[in-house]
């Protein structure tokens, strides 16, 4: 050390030993301040309110009353609201459909509303390549007049016939009506709606009532419902309503009363909690039906009152052209005897016996149809064999049985005579061919638009308008309708969704969020009475959306024209009014509900409105979002059949005149003479193959969205390690079936059908039957957010089945598949 | 270089060699302190515990750590309270051992729970009724007792004895040593058990409830016992292994073979109890849960093997060595006596904390395994490292084996 | 085993298995009722937060014998034992005070802004009803999406990472109609005016909830059927919430028997 430094450390009297004694007495000193305390105390006040844990904002609690829009269901819900923000959906019990509960899907809503993620927040137009989802920004006229000038221009050019509306639009609602409205003024036929099972039973109603309206189910007063694959706890019908119903079935007395039998090939919930399973081959359920109808009519069960005063074609008889002709019963006692049923559907022949006569001795005894949700179409010839079953032990319009109700009485829009141009371009015809000569019992047929699209080199849709829907990802074809959809020159989506199909559009003119909007839902899917529900707008619009509505009159105007005069009004509420005007006719009906005397107790006998004049009547209805009549009202049994015979018909003469003279083999009709014309069995399913030896069969979940509305992220917590785990969905296999094939649970595998092959993770379930595969719908989006894309498979992709008979549908519930360890 | 502050006499490494002797284990503090940053910044999702393993290898470590470094109160005890004077040559290690044991403890806590900074609300919002609020209380005094037992043997480092006050100060302490010896004595009693009571009071979690004595379920005097057996035998194992890398004797035989001698009687004694015990509870708590013995280990990785493992391979076979003179006196016996011990009363702590979250309890719940993160093996093995690193520098700087000269001296 | 009576009330749940769907709007009613935080993999079900969490059991049998049925589980609000025994397991164990269980309403508490997140509630509670917060709900690392945090509810605080949360029995809403009668004169609560989320959405009516201290309540009447029984009944731990199920095979799942043992509940 240098000495000079030594003199000035040891004049400072800086010596290592003072040194320490200063530092020891200082951290001594600065240990017994209150400092440290103070530090300690108030950083774990900040761990309590950590800067970034949001603090929800306080203010005015209140509750705003709506209808649930998000499915056919029409439930009744109240929003609970801080000042302006939604902050619960719960449901109500001021309301006939859903007294109290709603569905998983109704209480995730609100992530549906405030996910920016997966909203359109404004107009937009697409800069990237397609599919990419590259858009930007433009505003409501840019859009509009966009779209407008592009369908003028095919009207002036004289194609209006390329001009092709999607709308998943719930049927007998409004939008439907106005969307159909817009383009047959302009001259184009080819407005398509996604068909659901509920469609499939109104034609089969129609083919053997004469009656086109609500197909409903008495539930509430059944004791005996047989259901065929009807998902009554997946969500099938209104499933708000159907809840309440099960809830009913099992309290008090009813809980020994009623019995439940679900016929489907896979312990679903429902079937697991019914009173008993049949598990039957799929595409069966028909050849089951009419082996229970063999039963009750060789043991002289049935209904014979309805049946000889209301029927025709039961018993063989002879056509006013002098032919003999075969009845339902002749062809039920020859070709569906259990034995026989027992091949087709793998049942025991006995328990086929024992089930028939519980069916018919009951004493109200319901079978309903529609797989799953019943969100896609079902088997046509089936449901009308459920039907003949209902009639068989008379229940049709009788209580507990099942109603064919005229459509909700809501008043038709003026009718308007399309110009000249039009009718001739009408004339032409769809290009899908349904509701044609070769299809007249559908009203849509996806496959064959993919399929006309795909064959002509120029696509003969130009534009194609998209509505409340995401066809890309809910039609079961294989990803035939994505390949047609890449063909198409243009493509408008109004969804309030970053869906699939979204992705693929030219032009996004985004819908206000179902919170968002004023709607209407008219009679919800399979309710027995009619109800009419309107939604209102519980929050103010988020983002720069449009009621679809609204966006159609005002496109309307832009193109004028007969366009215009065909939407003389200035809103789309104004067009909800003009429609509701037609229930004000009836003179009759209830807009609000106190929970005292449910509807289908019908203790009411014809209640007086309790409005006086229209527009007192149309704001009742605005506040409590609800319009019904107690059943019975407005129905007698004759009135309802509509037929050449004024009867129910076994023997369909509807079938026989439209199929005169049609090539039935065409429409996949197998059978032939007679048998045509009467519900029954036909074996849509392709024949086995050795390289395809199993079957795959989708199945749907309650608490998984599987349709055009995504999964709020709310419904993943729902979701069992077995359905979801990571990224990969499971597929359900039977212990046995999985030993053969020498997988096990947890292994990754490939479904190869000949359309392609998906991935999944093996699921060994006892509940599966044996050689089939069961894959949940609404897995493997490749659209929305980190909550829903990219997770799972699609079962969609990978469908290959036949034609369904007479309806010329695809056959979805059937797919020949193998397996291959991934 | 550093030759001014080495033990007067003893004859230490290079400086140089000994840095390159520390790398390892500051390289093992790095992984620890990267785990430690990522677990405080991004959360505790840094690690694979879950609802399910709430608690998980971490907690492992330290209810195995303070029951290995139960040797400083428990020699302590011996020498101050019961006045075993042979063992004045080893207590030094022992006290440090423990030190880091518990101080190890102590840090790992800190990172293991989810909000680190409210740590405090133990002591401030105490619910006398937890055994976990008893174990913090404890083991805070007691690591306050063990650095005031270690002051003084810092203190005795050649540098520091030339401040006269600093010298004063470890001389008297070392007067005092007594009563500090006596009340970290009584601490552990009671942590040590309390850390047994945590999950003997589980009565929800049939594998880990036990009866007991007034407040206390057996596994309270179980770990305490367990601990006091395996304590001395880790603190033989220290020394043995600083004798064996400075290649030198450090510890006359009497003192290790009094402790040694010592744990294998309180092991035996353990065991005994331990089996009574199981056999209580097989026939007690079990079939009143509605369960059999076997159910427990149906499932998963943690068979039966592993209670046969820590009562009879770690615990009857190292007790017999133990109390065998003929094998205790030969060390190569005896330093395999003494680690099947400890691995015994690890395997102990581990089946009351992993395999107890592991199985389920409700009859449709499944079984759930679980396998660490690199974050949580690195904050484990910091621990050791750390360990190493004060065991290292207390040996090269300070006097910690009276004997040291002498009993080389005689060698050479 | 006679429940102790406590001074006030003592609210309590019972949940009609033969009614139970599994329809999961009761795990969804409450997350969004409660403010609970949603990640993009909830497949990851050791550290996914449901203070109401959906069991799926299954009967075993081969097809087509098989069946399903579930089993709801909030927070079973565990009581102490009535003859001086111990305490709701999670509460006797807690640390800091953070749980505790009310002698006025039988629920037990969660405050968030005590828990240090040590966890040992979680190990002492046999019905994984607890849950830590991993990850922070809505921070930089949020799992929630922009604009998803426009419908928490100002009524729950949200919770912060590292800290331990659960069922609530929805207190807040005691709170609500506790204002809400209070505002009206009374101090009792009618039947019916406090109810939890979950039993008020499931569509079914599975869920009945009311005060057990008061023969007049549902739930008090619901108790005594013979199809009756508590999850882990054995294990003393005296939850509050009840199960309904007249099938033996779910009745047995609530609890562990020793082979031949006679199940909870009439056979039938
Ligand atoms: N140490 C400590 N004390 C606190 C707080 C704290 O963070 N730490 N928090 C303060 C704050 S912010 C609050 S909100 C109050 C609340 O705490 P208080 O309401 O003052 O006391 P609690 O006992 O929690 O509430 C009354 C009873 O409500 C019942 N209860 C059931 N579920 C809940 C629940 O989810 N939360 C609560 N609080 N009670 C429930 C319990 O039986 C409880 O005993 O406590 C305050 N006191
Ligand atoms: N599930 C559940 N619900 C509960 C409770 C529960 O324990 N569990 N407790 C119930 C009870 S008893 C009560 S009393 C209430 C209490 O609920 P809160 O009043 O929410 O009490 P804390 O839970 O402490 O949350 C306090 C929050 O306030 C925020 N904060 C802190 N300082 C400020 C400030 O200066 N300004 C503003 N605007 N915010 C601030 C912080 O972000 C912190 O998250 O919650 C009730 N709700
Ligand atoms: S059932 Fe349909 S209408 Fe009812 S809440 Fe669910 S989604 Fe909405
Ligand atoms: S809501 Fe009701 S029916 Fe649905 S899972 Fe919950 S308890 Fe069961
Ligand atoms: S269920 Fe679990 S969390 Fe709820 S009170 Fe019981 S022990 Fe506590
Ligand atoms: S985690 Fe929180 S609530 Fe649970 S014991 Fe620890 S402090 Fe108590
Ligand atoms: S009681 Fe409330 S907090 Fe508990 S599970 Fe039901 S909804 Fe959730
Ligand atoms: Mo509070």
């Amino acid at each position: 050390m240098d000495p000079k430094d030594k003199k000035i450390t040891e004049r400072l009297g800086i010596n290592r030993r003072n040194f320490i004694m200063l530092a020891v007495g200082g951290a001594i000193g600065t240990a017994l301040s209150p400092l440290p305390w103070k530090l300690t105390d108030d950083i774990a006040i900040w761990t309590q309110n950590l800067p970034w844990v949001p603090v929800p904002a306080t203010g005015e609690f209140s509750y705003a009353k709506s209808v649930c829009t998000l499915c056919p269901g029409g439930c009744g819900i109240k929003v609970r609201k801080v000042d302006d923000r939604a902050v619960k959906i719960e449901g109500r019990t001021d309301f006939p459909v859903n007294p109290g509960g709603i569905c998983p899907l109704g209480m995730g809503g609100l992530q549906l509303l405030y996910n920016e993620k997966i909203r359109f927040t404004s107009p937009m137009k697409r800069v990237g390549a397609r599919g990419t989802g590259a858009f930007q920004t433009i505003t409501w006229d840019e859009a509009l007049d966009t779209l407008a000038e592009r369908i003028s221009g095919l009207r002036d050019k004289g194609n209006i016939g390329t001009l092709a509306a999607i709308d998943g639009n719930h049927s007998g609602s409004t939008m439907p009506v106005i969307i159909e409205r817009f383009l047959k003024t302009l001259g184009s036929p080819n407005y398509m709606r996604m068909q659901t099972s509920q469609d499939t039973c109104e034609t089969a109603a129609y083919i053997l009532t004469g009656t086109r309206g609500n197909v409903g189910y008495d539930l509430e007063n059944a004791d005996y419902i047989l259901s065929f694959g009807s998902g009554l706890l997946e969500g099938w019908g209104s499933p708000g309503r159907v809840l309440n119903a099960w809830g009913l079935w099992k309290s008090g007395d009813l809980r020994d009363s009623v019995h439940i039998v679900q016929v489907e090939p896979r312990a679903s919930n429902t079937a697991s909690r019914a009173d008993s399973w049949v598990p039957v081959k799929p595409g069966t359920e028909a050849a089951l039906a009419l082996g229970i109808a063999h039963v009750i009519i060789k043991d002289n069960l049935y209904n014979s009152d309805f049946v000889e005063k209301y029927s025709f074609g039961f018993d063989d008889f002879k056509s006013a052209d002098g032919v003999d002709h075969k009845g339902f019963k002749t062809l039920v006692l020859e070709k569906y005897p259990p034995e026989k049923v027992e091949e087709i559907t793998g049942l025991d022949a006995g328990d086929i016996r024992i089930l028939a006569r519980d069916f018919a001795n009951a004493s109200a005894p319901l079978a309903v149809c529609g797989r799953g949700k019943g969100a896609l179409y079902g088997s046509l010839y089936e449901s009308t064999a459920v039907l003949a079953l209902n009639a068989l032990v008379g229940g049709i319009n009788r209580k507990g049985g099942i109603f064919i109700n005229e459509p909700l009485s809501v008043a038709g829009l003026p009718v308007l005579e399309p110009d000249i141009s039009a009718k001739t371009a009408l004339d032409k015809g769809r290009i899908d061919r349904a509701g044609s000569s070769f299809f007249p019992f559908s009203q849509s047929l996806f496959n064959n638009l993919a399929e006309s699209v795909l064959k002509e080199n120029e696509s003969p849709v130009d534009t194609l308008l998209v509505f409340s829907a995401n066809p890309l990802f809910t039609i079961p074809d294989a990803g035939d309708f994505r390949k047609a959809l890449d063909k198409i020159p243009f493509i408008a989506s109004f969804s309030p969704y970053r869906d699939e199909t979204s992705m693929v559009a030219d032009l996004i003119l985004p819908d206000h969020n179902y919170l968002e909007k004023i709607d209407d839902i008219a009679s919800p899917a399979g309710l027995q009475y009619n109800l009419y529900g309107l939604s209102a707008q519980v929050v103010k619009p988020l983002y720069d959306t449009k009621n679809s509505g609204d966006a159609v009159i005002e496109l309307a105007k832009k193109i004028g024209g007969p366009a215009e005069n065909a939407f003389p009004w200035t809103e789309y509420e104004q067009v909800l009014k003009a429609r509701v005007e037609g229930l004000y006719e009836i003179q009759s009906g209830l807009t609000s509900y106190d929970g005292s005397s449910p509807p289908w107790q019908r203790s009411g006998s014809i209640v007086s409105p309790s409005y006086s004049d229209f527009d007192r009547m149309w704001e009742e209805i605005k506040e409590n979002g609800l319009w019904y009549q107690q059943p019975y009202t407005s129905r007698d049994i004759e009135k309802t059949f509509k037929t050449q015979s004024g009867k129910f018909e076994f023997f369909s003469s509807l079938i026989a005149s439209s199929l005169n003279g049609i090539d039935t083999g065409a429409l996949g009709i197998k059978a032939s003479g007679d048998e045509i014309c009467i519900p029954h069995f036909e074996d849509a399913s392709l024949k086995a193959d050795d390289s395809f030896p199993l079957r795959m069969y989708p199945y749907e979940l309650i608490n998984l969205s599987s349709g055009w509305i995504p999964n709020p992220p709310y419904l993943n917590k729902t979701l069992l390690d077995d359905q979801l785990k990571k990224d990969q969905s499971f597929v359900d296999i039977n212990p046995d079936t999985a030993e053969q094939l020498g997988i096990k649970h947890g292994d990754m595998i490939f479904i190869e059908s000949p359309q392609g092959r998906i991935q999944a993770l093996v699921n060994i379930f006892e509940g599966a039957m044996p050689g089939i595969v069961f894959m949940p719908l609404g897995f493997g989006h490749s659209a929305y957010d980190d909550f829903l894309r990219g997770k799972g498979s699609n079962p969609n992709e990978i469908i290959f089945g036949g034609k369904d008979p007479l309806s010329g549908q695809t056959v979805w519930w059937d797919t020949p598949v193998r397996v291959i360890k991934a | 270089m550093d030759s001014a502050l080495i033990p007067e006499g003893a004859t230490r490494c290079s400086a140089g060699r000994f840095f390159l002797w520390t790398l390892p284990w500051l390289g093992l503090l790095a992984w620890g302190g990267l785990s430690a940053v990522l677990c405080f910044v991004l959360g505790l999702n840094q690690t694979n515990m879950s609802n399910i393993f709430a608690f998980a290898l971490w907690i492992v470590f330290d209810l195995a750590v303070i029951a290995l470094g139960a040797g400083a109160f428990f020699t302590g005890f011996l020498t101050y309270i019961i006045g075993r004077k042979e063992l004045k040559n080893i207590i030094n290690a022992a006290v440090i051992i423990g030190f880091i044991c518990y101080s190890g403890a102590m840090g790992m806590l800190g990172i293991d729970i989810g909000q680190p900074i409210r740590g405090w609300f133990i002591f401030w919002h105490a619910n006398i009724h937890s055994m976990l609020v008893e174990v913090s209380f404890c083991i805070t005094c007691y690591l306050v007792v063990l650095s005031i037992e270690y002051l003084p043997i810092i203190l005795e480092n050649r540098g520091l004895q030339k401040i006269k006050e600093l010298k004063l100060f470890g001389h008297n302490l070392h007067h005092i040593m007594a009563l500090f010896a006596a009340t970290g004595t009584f601490l552990s009693f009671f942590h040590q058990g309390s850390l047994g009571g945590m999950f003997g009071v589980m009565y929800a979690r049939p594998f880990a409830a036990r009866e007991g004595f007034f407040i206390w379920p057996w596994t309270f005097f179980l770990f305490i016992l367990s601990a006091i057996a395996a304590g001395p035998c880790f603190t033989i194992l220290c020394t043995k292994l600083t004798e064996a890398l400075s290649r030198k004797k450090l510890v006359p035989d009497n003192a290790i073979q009094l402790l040694a001698r010592i744990s294998g009687w309180l092991l035996g004694s353990y065991l005994i109890l331990k089996i009574a015990d199981t056999i209580g509870w097989i026939y007690g708590i079990v079939p009143r849960a509605g369960q059999t013995f076997m159910d427990f280990y149906r499932e998963g990785p943690y068979g039966i093997w592993l209670l046969v493992c820590e009562i009879f391979v770690f615990g009857v076979i190292p007790a017999i060595m133990l109390l065998t003179p003929g094998i205790r006196k030969n060390t190569k016996w005896l330093i395999l006596a003494s680690i099947m011990n400890c691995t015994g009363i690890v395997l102990n702590r581990f089946m009351f904390i992993v395999v107890t979250l592991a199985i389920p309890v409700m009859p449709f719940d499944r079984f759930w395994s679980y396998l660490p993160t690199w974050q949580e093996w690195g904050i484990g093995f910091a621990v050791i490292g750390y360990g190493f690193l004060v065991f290292s520098l207390s040996y090269r700087y300070l006097p910690l084996f009276p004997k040291e000269r002498e009993l080389n001296h005689t060698i050479n | 085993m006679k429940e102790i009576k406590t001074s006030g009330n003592k609210y309590g749940m019972v949940i009609d298995l033969d009614k139970c769907t599994g329809c999961g709007t009761c795990m969804v009613a409450c997350a969004s009722e409660n403010n609970v935080t949603v990640r993009a993999d909830e497949s990851d079900k050791e550290r996914s937060i449901a203070w109401m969490q959906l069991y799926r059991i299954n009967n075993g049998e081969k097809f087509p014998k098989t069946q399903t049925g579930f089993f709801p589980r909030p927070c079973m609000q565990c009581d102490e034992d009535g003859n001086g025994g111990h305490h709701s397991p999670c509460v006797s164990v807690c640390v800091s005070t953070a749980t505790k269980l009310d002698q006025n309403t039988g629920i037990v508490s969660q405050i968030y802004t005590r828990c240090i997140g040590c966890r040992y509630c979680q190990a002492a509670c046999p019905y994984h009803a607890r849950y830590f917060n991993w990850w922070d709900g809505y921070s930089y690392f949020k799992p929630f999406p922009d604009g998803l945090e426009r419908s928490l509810s100002p009524e729950v605080s949200p919770r912060m990472r590292g800290v331990v949360e659960k069922c609530s029995f929805c207190h807040h809403r005691l709170m609500r109609a506790k204002d809400a009668a209070y505002a009206q004169g009374r101090r009792e609560l009618e039947e019916g005016e406090y109810i939890t989320a979950c039993a008020e959405a499931c569509p079914v009516q599975a869920i009945t909830f009311g005060d057990l201290n008061n023969p007049g309540h549902k739930v008090s009447e619901l108790i005594k059927s013979p199809y009756a029984f508590r999850l882990l009944e054995k294990l003393n731990t005296k939850p509050k919430v009840y199960y309904l199920s007249s099938k033996e095979w779910i009745r047995r799942m609530a609890d562990n028997y020793l082979p031949g043992e006679q199940v909870k509940g009439v056979k039938l």
